[in-house]
């Protein structure tokens, strides 16, 4: 393996060029040093970047997002109480009271948006991270990072959090409003997941699933 | 004319996969790395785009049309629908939440809409704009397209929270579900979109 400040591991059979994801020129792929990207010379596009301890910190922001994501769901989100009579919510009942009124549609997307897809990133993340890190490959581990490439605009994680925001904005004037621990964790869960994804570049991942695939496969036969 | 100094993929017969960006043989059918299937451009990309587009549009009306909550206050019902949202945050002088809503619930879907109408025209040759400029606002439509769901959000935790049997209630109007559908319909009607097309059509204008 080449040392870790200066590129990544790449395959033999890895392509020697990279095409633009804007106007298709292909370029040379070249070995970056860490915390610098790569642009497209006709376009100037962003090709790919080598970010900082991305194996590490993708790990470290995931096992925080899985942990908040358990107090998110576990503790109440805000409290109302108005003239003695109290209310009070946790994330996952912000679906499932619109569920309860009659509104599938929206309360399947806000479960899937702010609770099954952000948790689902977060597992199949550690499941190629993990392995990665140690330099083995684990089976399936292309079908999840496919996975986790097509799930990541989905998790909606920092949209529900300007969400809660306006809302308690707009029930200021109704009733006294009070912030539970499950909006603290949900806060940090929005950081740690804005951590772990950025972390992650798509191009330095696939690179480095195809290299560790090539040398297991390398081992087993000789 | 110049020679083209950087070799362009789809004329060596070389695609970049569109899940892992492996580059490799179009004709290899299946991508080496991340098994997907390769193609050079995205299969039916204009149509399938403008289809979405034309649905976006469709579900745009009734999403700014339509209340989006109902608030029953002591057996009165009242609805708001996004603009009077808008309004009455104005009126109190929240002047920096009714402008973010308005950007994020009207501004942005409009904008978005009719950025992706203006990105097609341009890749089928109706609209004369410079590939650079279309990188950029491709790029920018990807980016904002999520944030226009903050207001079903919104509709969720006010549903979930303010439940005070008899005295105080709030349920989801139809243009909530409206709302959700366009902006699961454009983020998708983005994603058809291949950008590449616009950089195919300025360098077949160059040789003819
Ligand atoms: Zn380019
Ligand atoms: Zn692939």
């Amino acid at each position: 393996m080449q040392e870790p400040s200066k590129g990544w591991p790449r395959a033999e059979t890895a392509s020697e060029h990279a095409a633009c994801h804007f106007c298709d020129s292909l370029q040379k792929v070249v070995s970056l040093e860490e915390g610098k990207d790569a642009h497209c010379s006709v376009c100037g596009g962003e090709m790919y970047e080598n970010r900082k301890q991305s194996l590490q910190r993708t790990i470290s922001f995931s096992l925080s997002a899985l942990l908040l994501m358990v107090l998110v769901i576990i503790f109440p989100f805000l409290s109302l109480n108005r003239s003695g009579l109290k209310s009070s919510m946790t994330v996952w009942e912000a679906a499932t009271s619109l569920w309860e009124q009659g509104d599938q549609m929206i309360s399947v997307a806000t479960a899937v948006f702010i609770v099954f897809l952000p948790s689902l990133l977060i597992l199949s993340l550690l499941y190629v991270t993990i392995p990665l890190s140690l330099g083995k490959s684990l089976p399936g581990m292309v079908a999840i990072f496919r996975v986790v490439s097509m799930l990541k605009p989905w998790a909606m994680v920092e949209v529900f959090f300007l969400g809660a925001l306006v809302s308690l904005l707009k029930l200021v004037k109704l009733a006294d409003i009070a912030i539970g621990v499950g909006f603290w964790a949900f806060a940090l869960l929005m950081i740690s997941m804005v951590g772990a994804l950025g972390s992650v570049n798509y191009f330095e991942y696939w690179d480095r699933i195809e290299a560790v695939r090539e040398r297991m496969r390398k081992e087993t036969f000789s | 004319m110049k020679k083209n100094a950087v070799p362009i993929a789809l004329e060596e017969n070389l695609a970049a996969c569109h899940v892992c960006d492996r580059v490799q043989d179009v004709a290899l059918h299946h991508c080496q790395r991340c098994g997907a299937k390769v193609h050079a451009r995205k299969p039916e990309s204009i149509q399938r785009c403008l289809a979405l587009l034309a649905a976006s549009i469709i579900a745009y009306i009734p999403a700014n049309v339509f209340p989006i909550m109902e608030v029953t206050q002591l057996g009165d019902t009242e609805s708001s629908t996004i603009l009077s949202g808008v309004a009455s945050f104005w009126r109190i002088k929240a002047y920096p939440i009714a402008i973010t809503i308005f950007v994020a619930s009207v501004l942005i879907p409009g904008l978005k809409l009719l950025a992706l109408g203006v990105l097609c025209a341009t890749a089928v040759g109706k609209v004369e704009m410079s590939p650079k400029r279309a990188n950029h606002i491709y790029w920018l439509t990807e980016l904002v397209g999520r944030w226009s769901m903050v207001d079903v959000f919104v509709v969720a935790i006010l549903v979930g929270l303010v439940n005070f049997e008899g005295i105080m209630s709030i349920t989801a109007g139809p243009a909530a579900v409206a709302f959700a559908v366009m902006v699961i319909l454009t983020m998708l009607a983005a994603h058809a979109f291949d950008p590449k097309l616009v950089w195919d059509r300025m360098r077949k204008e160059a040789k003819v």
